[in-house]
């Protein structure tokens, strides 16, 4: 990416108004997926509180069957994948591919409005679904048969524009790392999701593959799609609040490319020793390891792009959530290593290190940057400010404490559970130690998720009332310190 | 990389390899695997292996309520787990078995429409969960009230799959036996549902150790005690 040479005045108004014409035509539909991506997460936290307190306490709430745990458990994952992650992820793909290719939206915004409905409507008839006892007991595929194929047209309504965009825009410096990594997540989704659909809900049954296969979508999803839009969205975000041109080209490049050459052979290690060929698992448990060459590579170029733009961290909140963001990638890196490499996955297998990884990926690191990118994009797209600093504020203590209190207690969660297994002094008794060595990481989740789910009823509140034109009037976007105005923000210039 | 056919080529090429060699060519081969017989000789027992299917009406119960959440079935190899030694995860029930419970192995999930190999273990794995379990009504009474077989138990209470119903006549034989701190009231009795039926049978045919053919383990074709 490279920065905006100087320009004389006319130039620069020519772009601001570029810039408004192209925010303008994809105003509904990102609005739209934001909104209802908000209302999700706010959701599928509070799932999460009440599926934590389940696991401690099954009487809790008495022993009505639609709340057990098996069932409360894939709706919160589910909310969160798919009512949350993938909805705001094309929110951000949209508006990040239209500006980064200079396109306008052309036409179709209709159709796109029409997809975000269904997509909505689909995953709450699934989540119900899941809840009445309709579970497919598919790990991130829950939800009965007749909700993918309407999610994946919906989704591909979304790709299609953006595939577009990316094919139209006319580059002539021709780098620029932010949009390939959205249109590899565009490209990527549908072809890992009509493979597992297609193989776990259309064959006559695969067995063992078939859990194999189903591990291999989670961490699909995870590394070409989810970290694709979260590493696109830092690498647009992270120079244009700096102001400084992404350091490296060339770590940006093997960044991408060692990404999507190890991120496909990855998952099936999370049943390493089990009925799985045992080559399968080798292979994933290699990838998995290696992928920490693509993380490593990204987290230093984005490191050397922030080097001595530290204030801006402590004031702009888009450049403050996609900071913390882009460090929980690394983490994420690191828990996926050891959980995938053998000699610490034997232990971490079947343990809550699983839950770690998972939400380390999709909220930590995921959702945390594009927070940040929400931070940016809706004052764009509404036209007011951020009503209040103390919202923004409490949103990022509230999330960052939050997930990273459930990540760390997942880890060693994890490690107790798979020293408990493996004692010799516990092989011959019940499991009676199992269940109470964890039980205190578990309620710690629940708390942690409690106060992330507060915060989050806070951050949905907050982009209602954006949505609604009710922000500030102000042409000075709201920051989260004030006592730096000496040297004026790039992004203000930016538009 | 400016060319948009090299760069989705690209994309294409790097993620076609492992989409072809990890899920395509398993899945073909998976698809031509078939029981294979025993050899008298050599195996020391006769028929196809595996022996028999489990009970997929019952599956689908298990499948509905998410127990996979909390269950695993898979037995892992002693390199790499101690599953092998756990105490009732095999045939052998005793504390101390004389010989770890084999592997888990492809062919052992044959017929299944999708291996609930498991997410977490919560509670114990139930790969050979047959084995261990007493009777019918021994696991009607762990599904009805987990909490009245072992008090520090997460395990969530299944009442929705019984029915508690006023005793007309003698008291029906398939009737949950409780303690007493756990029972209906007087009168009244818990009869499973249909579903927890196929369920109790579904978890009763989880025997996944039978012996591989062609793997001379003495341990394999130890003689079943049931």
């Amino acid at each position: 990416m490279q920065t905006t040479p100087a320009t004389p005045d006319t130039d620069l108004q020519a772009d601001n108004l570029r810039r408004a014409a192209i925010d303008k035509s994809v105003k509904g539909p990102v609005l739209f997926l934001f909104t209802n991506g908000a209302f999700w997460l706010m959701l599928s936290t509070v799932l999460g509180v009440l599926a934590a307190i389940k696991l401690v306490e099954p009487e809790f709430l008495g022993n009505c069957p639609y709340i057990t745990y098996g069932r409360l458990q894939p709706a919160h994952i589910n909310a969160l994948v798919y009512g949350w992650g993938v909805q705001a992820a094309l929110g951000v793909m949209l508006w990040v591919m239209a500006r980064r290719s200079g396109q306008e939206l052309k036409g179709g915004k209709s159709l796109l409005i029409t997809a975000g409905v269904f997509w909505n409507i689909t995953i709450t008839f699934g989540i119900v679904a899941v809840l009445m006892g309709k579970s497919t007991s598919i790990e991130w595929l829950e939800m009965p048969k007749f909700v993918w194929p309407v999610l994946l047209a919906c989704f591909l309504c979304y790709a299609w524009p953006i595939a577009r965009m990316f094919g139209r825009a006319f580059r002539p410096e021709g780098f620029m790392v932010s949009t390939w990594y959205i249109l590899g997540a565009c490209f990527w989704f549908p072809w890992i999701f009509i493979t597992a659909n297609v193989a776990l809900h259309c064959l006559p049954g695969l067995g063992a593959i078939g859990a194999g296969i189903d591990a291999w979508y989670i961490h699909a999803v995870i590394l070409l799609f989810f970290v694709p839009v979260g590493v696109g969205a830092a690498y647009y975000f992270i120079p244009k609040i700096t102001g400084q041109p992404i350091a490296s080209a060339q770590l940006a490049s093997a960044g991408f490319w060692s990404l999507a050459v190890l991120g496909g052979w990855t998952g099936m290690q999370k049943y390493m020793g089990g009925p799985l060929p045992a080559w399968m698992s080798s292979v994933g448990a290699c990838a998995g390891v290696l992928l920490l060459i693509p993380v490593g590579l990204v987290g230093l170029n984005h490191h050397l792009t922030t080097i001595g733009k530290h204030s801006a961290v402590a004031t702009s909140p888009t450049l403050r959530f996609i900071f913390f963001g882009a460090l929980f990638y690394p983490v994420s890196g690191l828990v996926l290593a050891l959980n995938s490499a053998f000699w610490t996955g034997a232990n971490l297998q079947f343990t809550q290190s699983w839950y770690a990884f998972q939400t380390v990926s999709v909220y930590g690191f995921f959702s945390m940057c594009v927070f940040g990118a929400i931070y940016y994009i809706v004052p764009r797209l509404s036209g007011c400010e951020w009503l209040s600093v103390r919202l923004i504020r409490n949103h990022f203590w509230f999330s960052v404490y939050g997930i990273g209190t459930i990540v760390i207690m997942s880890l060693v969660a994890g490690w107790q559970q798979g020293a408990d297994l493996n004692n010799p002094e516990h092989w011959d008794q019940t499991f009676m130690n199992h269940v109470i060595n964890s039980r205190p990481y578990v309620v710690s989740r629940a708390v942690a998720w409690a106060l992330i789910s507060f915060s989050n009823c806070m951050f949905l509140l907050h982009l209602l009332l954006m949505v609604a034109g009710l922000g500030r009037r102000s042409s000075a976007p709201t920051l989260l310190e004030h006592d730096h105005d000496d040297h004026a923000l790039p992004n203000e210039a930016h538009a | 990389m400016t060319n948009f056919r090299t760069f989705i080529l690209g994309l294409a090429a790097s993620f076609g390899l492992p989409w072809l060699c990890l899920i395509v060519l398993p899945a073909m081969q998976y698809e031509q695997l078939t029981p294979v017989a025993y050899d008298k000789d050599k195996d020391g027992v006769e028929g196809y292996f595996p022996p028999a299917p489990v009970n997929g009406q019952g599956q689908l119960v298990y499948i509905r309520e998410g127990c996979n959440q909390c269950h695993t079935q898979m037995i892992r190899p002693v390199q790499l787990g101690l599953d092998g030694w756990y105490k009732g995860w095999g045939q052998d029930q005793e504390a101390r078995p004389a010989a770890p419970a084999r592997p888990s192995v492809l062919r052992d999930y044959l017929g299944e429409k999708y291996a609930l190999l498991g997410i977490q273990r919560v509670g114990p794995d139930l790969a050979n969960f047959g084995w261990r379990a007493k009777d019918k009504a021994a696991i009607y009474q762990h599904l009805y009230s987990p909490r009245s077989v072992h008090d520090w138990s997460t395990m969530p209470a299944y009442t929705g799959l019984f029915k508690l119903q006023k005793i007309q006549g003698p008291v029906s034989e398939h009737a949950v036996k409780l303690p007493k701190k756990f029972a209906p009231p007087a009168g009244y009795e818990i009869v499973p549902t249909p579903e927890a039926e196929r369920l109790a049978e579904y978890l009763l045919s989880l025997k996944k150790d039978y012996p591989v053919p062609g793997q001379s383990a003495a341990v394999a074709a130890a003689p079943a005690k049931k």
